[in-house]
């Protein structure tokens, strides 16, 4: 999920409706919602929030994401082992976090992330690129093959 | 006595033609019971879905309580009624079941429940999985037999301030035991979310009734939008509750109640009234 996957003006085209649908899940203000913000850190969300944000996301958006394989996703073709030793994520995994969430500032990925640590990255504009990329896919499915 | 699958069991039967996306049961309230809160109909609905959720990851996981995005109370349920409880499955996997559903009574609507979502947890850590699927197959089969919930006891939060007709602020003490706690769960008591749901709403209550929409008018509670709850409540917790209105006018107004432990937040809710005349 890198940026020159999908273009700016598409994530500013959702953020507005993702940012109220945050705002609504963690019953905060809309203007607090920032699309670098960590959702963790930042905006307070628990694992219940996060539950509850896919779900929104997945009514509001009329697409399914796939819960709790957001890190899955991240690995990509990197293998467990590739991607984490002893609960720490490789600098190989490190590498390929920072491709995937690309729009999360660097130095929040420190030098030493535990996967355990890795939601506390995400940021509303993480959850924009995983709704058009579900967006895409569901697009796809439906075109008949050639 | 053996509390489980007795105080806080409120499915008796599961009615054949289950699919993955839907589920439908039955409960009889017992005439025994001198009231049955709108708390336990939604109860009685989150546990059929959680049948669901248990039969289809076979009984590895199960759902707690955690989200109902809208929960509309309709009609007060009465000792001696058989609920009819109705549960439309959106998805069911290991992390979450999501659902809506409802419960009747003689084809009248008591509650409904839309988009709820219930993050599952390791069944073992609670009951016994065995047991659990004896349980659903007795259910589904001739059905449990009736009459076994004895009642709740009073769960009135303790007033502590507020602004009167604005705000209250209440101290909730979590019943120490309580044979509810035998059933919610066997090897891991939890105050259940429906009872302190219970307990917001009696906070929610004393709070509108300071502040009626009109003379010779009250206000009813109509719906509870957005509930979410984020962390398991033990027996004998003490927990703060704060109730205040964020919407007013003659004709509806909104009440948020939010319950916290220490500085932790535990759960909130926003709780929608409606004017109606005094008889």
């Amino acid at each position: 999920m890198t940026r020159t996957e999908m273009t700016q003006d598409e994530i500013n085209a959702i953020f507005p409706k993702v940012a109220e649908t945050m705002a609504d899940a963690l019953g905060c203000d809309v203007a607090k919602v920032k699309p670098s913000a960590s959702l963790i850190d930042e905006l307070g969300a628990e694992s219940i929030d996060f539950l509850d944000i896919v779900f929104r996301l997945e009514r509001t958006f009329k697409v399914k994401i796939p819960r709790g394989k957001i890190v899955e996703e991240a690995r990509g073709t990197l293998s467990e082992a590739e991607f984490e030793t002893g609960g720490v994520v490789t600098e190989a995994g490190l590498q390929r976090l920072k491709e995937f969430l690309s729009e999360v500032p660097a130095e929040r990925f420190g030098s030493s992330l535990q996967v355990a640590n890795i939601p506390r990255l995400f940021t509303p504009e993480t959850f924009c690129k995983i709704v058009i990329r579900q967006q895409r896919s569901a697009r796809a499915a439906a075109t008949p093959a050639a | 006595m053996n509390n489980h699958f007795c105080a806080f069991s409120f499915v008796d039967r599961i009615h054949p033609g289950r699919s993955p996306d839907h589920i439908s049961g039955s409960y009889l309230v017992p005439s025994s019971v001198c009231a049955f809160p709108v708390s336990l109909a939604a109860e009685a609905v989150g546990q059929l879905a959680a049948w669901a959720a248990m039969a289809a990851v076979n009984f590895e996981r199960r759902p707690v309580a955690g989200i109902a995005s809208r929960f509309e109370l309709l009609n007060s349920p009465q000792p001696g009624q058989w609920l009819d409880l109705s549960v439309d499955i959106e998805t069911i996997d290991s992390d979450a079941i999501a659902y809506s559903g409802t419960a009747s009574a003689s084809g009248v609507p008591l509650i409904r429940l839309q988009h709820c979502v219930g993050p599952m947890v390791a069944v073992a850590d609670f009951d016994d999985p065995q047991a659990l699927r004896e349980r659903f197959a007795l259910l589904c089969g001739p059905g449990a037999a009736p009459g076994r919930f004895g009642g709740i006891p009073p769960l009135i939060p303790d007033r502590s301030g507020g602004e009167p007709g604005s705000s209250a602020t209440a101290v909730f003490q979590v019943p120490t035991d309580g044979a509810f706690f035998a059933d919610h769960f066997p090897r891991r008591p939890v105050f259940p979310g429906s009872l302190l749901m219970h307990a917001k709403l009696e906070l929610a209550r004393a709070l509108a009734s300071e502040a009626p929409p009109a003379p010779g008018a009250a206000w009813v509670l109509s719906a509870v939008l957005d509930m979410k709850l984020r962390a398991f409540v033990p027996p004998g917790k003490i927990l703060d509750m704060e109730a205040r209105f964020t919407d007013r006018s003659s004709e509806s107004s909104a009440i948020l109640v939010e319950t916290k432990s220490g500085e932790r937040p535990v759960g909130s809710a926003r709780v929608f009234l409606t004017p109606t005349a005094i008889p």
